[in-house]
């Protein structure tokens, strides 16, 4: 009995709930049982210890409200940009937009009607279009006419015309974009990819379209977005936040074999909605992680991570071990060199390269 | 508790200020708390997330009446218990009011075992006996220990008296220290041999 009346106060006294006489009766009660002080003692250095305060993550949360606060129009004094912020100050290494910056080469303003040649015949008059490419290795970060902003991944390419917010807002992507789209109800902002269009009223979210890879992708990251596929205009599909749609380029090439090629109606590329993936207490998507500096991926062929690191590093990748192209991995680089961090992987998922001028080779 | 009156004190300047920095430092004062609390009702990190926001947004709607506040933390919690059930509501999500069915995320209960005394078997047991802990017993230990509630407020919170309160804390306290009457036993143990 004197048991449970002993746990009901201490717990009180450490909670600061004890009234004095609840603690004059826990000393009394302490006085006879010597071996409960040890557990005592423990327990009180355990309350005295504060949960870590996670800031950044913290800081992060803060930024997505500001942002919703302004997508709800309520007015909250002078708002800092939201987006930029998200990235948050204390990690990104302020030189680093400049520098991107200089190494991107922003070619405005010249003639360029490819992308809007929809009839595919060429009498079209050309229009005059801007284009902001990222080499290999680079990054950069747009602010369009109506106050929308896209971070540019490193070997994309991102063009829109001079019409861009007259009535639509329509660019074009190849390669990796995370935009954070101005809402605009009347103004619609389109993105065209080689096999997908993305209508948005006003949202976040990170479009991935490498010409060079197997699938195209969409992660969106709050919002709402509707995906149309360029073979199929009339099926729409709306993606949630923390979803991505994957459209894959060519089906049946990578682990589809089993579906012969007479199956899969000519052209229409197989598609699959999932959920954005998330590293051990990260609280932005793998999906979008490389506008925060970091390279990151989570349970990923080795193929598909050397073509991350292609761009991500400016090296070429040569499997001599075609086996090694199967490994699953994971991992988030940040500063690391392309060195440390193929020594990192090789610890960790067991295969052996060389670097010489710029190109890996896996053996 | 000179918490709440910090958080007075910033609540008074969003009211009589508009202080944005106030509001900031707030948020981040008790933004994984307050989400952790969604989260036992909402069950989704997301949404969880969403919903700080939406008391927040609250908050600042409200800023002219935020000096009446007696008690802030409560008050903050009882606004993330309210809209959280609001908008299980609003999605006909089956609306729980049994704290039996709140959730308390593993390991959203902290120790660090380079501050303590102790083995890391011993804390790994500790741990272990804090995640084994019954769902409601968890999340009452976890509201008074880590986010500095009083017994009543918690009481209020989860529609519970305050004796049954005073008896899950017990509960929680005595299998916590299970593990540490292991140790003394232990360490008795191997010094008699020693000597």
């Amino acid at each position: 009995m004197s048991q449970e009346i002993f746990w009901v106060l201490l717990s009180k006294k450490l909670s600061g709930e004890a009234s004095p006489a609840e603690l004059k009766d826990l000393e009394n009660l302490v006085l006879e049982h010597a071996e409960w002080q040890y557990a005592i003692q423990n327990l009180e250095d355990l309350w005295k210890q504060q949960p870590p305060k996670d800031d950044m993550q913290a800081e992060d949360a803060y930024m997505l409200h500001l942002h919703r606060m302004k997508e709800m129009n309520i007015a909250f004094g002078d708002m800092p940009e939201p987006l930029p912020a998200i990235i948050g100050k204390n990690r990104i290494r302020k030189w680093y937009w400049a520098a991107a910056a200089s190494i991107a080469f922003a070619l405005g303003l010249f003639a360029f009607n490819k992308f809007f040649n929809n009839n595919s015949e060429k009498t079209l008059v050309a229009r005059e279009v801007n284009e902001i490419s990222t080499r290999q290795g680079s990054k950069t970060k747009v602010e369009l006419p109506d106050g929308s902003v896209v971070w540019l991944n490193a070997g994309s390419k991102l063009t829109y015309n001079k019409e861009y917010g007259q009535q639509l807002r329509e660019v074009t992507l190849t390669g990796e974009g995370y935009f954070d789209v101005v809402k605009m109800k009347e103004k619609p902002f389109i993105i065209h990819t080689s096999n997908i269009n993305i209508k948005v009223l006003g949202t976040v979210f990170n479009v991935t379209a490498y010409p060079e890879d197997k699938q195209t992708e969409t992660s969106l990251i709050h919002g709402s977005i509707e995906v149309t596929i360029k073979n199929r205009p009339n099926n729409k599909i709306i993606l949630s936040p923390n979803e991505k749609l994957v459209v894959y380029n060519e089906p049946g090439e990578n682990g589809n074999t089993h579906l012969k090629e007479k199956e899969i109606p000519e052209k229409i590329p197989l598609v699959a909605i999932k959920q954005l993936t998330y590293q051990n207490n990260d609280t932005i998507a793998v999906e979008a992680a490389w506008i925060r500096d970091k390279l990151s991926f989570k349970n990923e062929l080795f193929a598909d991570v050397a073509k991350k690191m292609e761009r991500w590093y400016d090296v070429t990748f040569e499997f001599e071990n075609k086996r090694k192209e199967n490994l699953l991995m994971y991992g988030t680089f940040t500063t690391e060199t392309v060195e440390e961090a193929l020594a990192a992987l090789e610890f960790s998922f067991g295969f052996r390269y060389k670097i010489e001028h710029k190109k890996v080779t896996i053996y | 508790m000179h918490e709440n009156e910090h958080i007075k004190r910033l609540l008074s300047a969003i009211a009589l200020n508009n202080d944005q920095t106030a509001c900031k430092e707030l948020f981040l004062l008790l933004h994984s708390r307050l989400k952790q609390f969604a989260y036992s009702i909402l069950k989704s990190g997301e949404e969880a997330e969403e919903l700080v926001s939406d008391v927040f947004i609250r908050i600042w709607q409200k800023r002219d009446q935020l000096t009446t506040i007696d008690s802030p933390l409560f008050y903050f919690y009882t606004t993330t218990k309210n809209l959280s059930l609001n908008r299980l509501k609003k999605q006909k999500r089956q609306v729980s009011l049994s704290a039996e069915d709140w959730l308390v995320q593993m390991n959203s209960i902290y120790f660090n075992p380079e501050q303590l005394m102790m083995t890391e078997e011993i804390m790994r047991q500790i741990k272990k006996a804090v995640n084994d802990l019954p769902s409601r017993c968890r999340l009452i230990f976890k509201l008074i220990k880590e986010d500095g509630l009083k017994y009543k407020e918690v009481a209020d919170l989860l529609q519970l008296s305050v004796k049954t309160i005073e008896a899950q804390m017990a509960i929680a306290l005595r299998r916590i220290s299970k593990c540490m009457h292991f140790d003394i036993k232990n360490s008795l143990h191997y010094t008699g041999i020693k000597k």
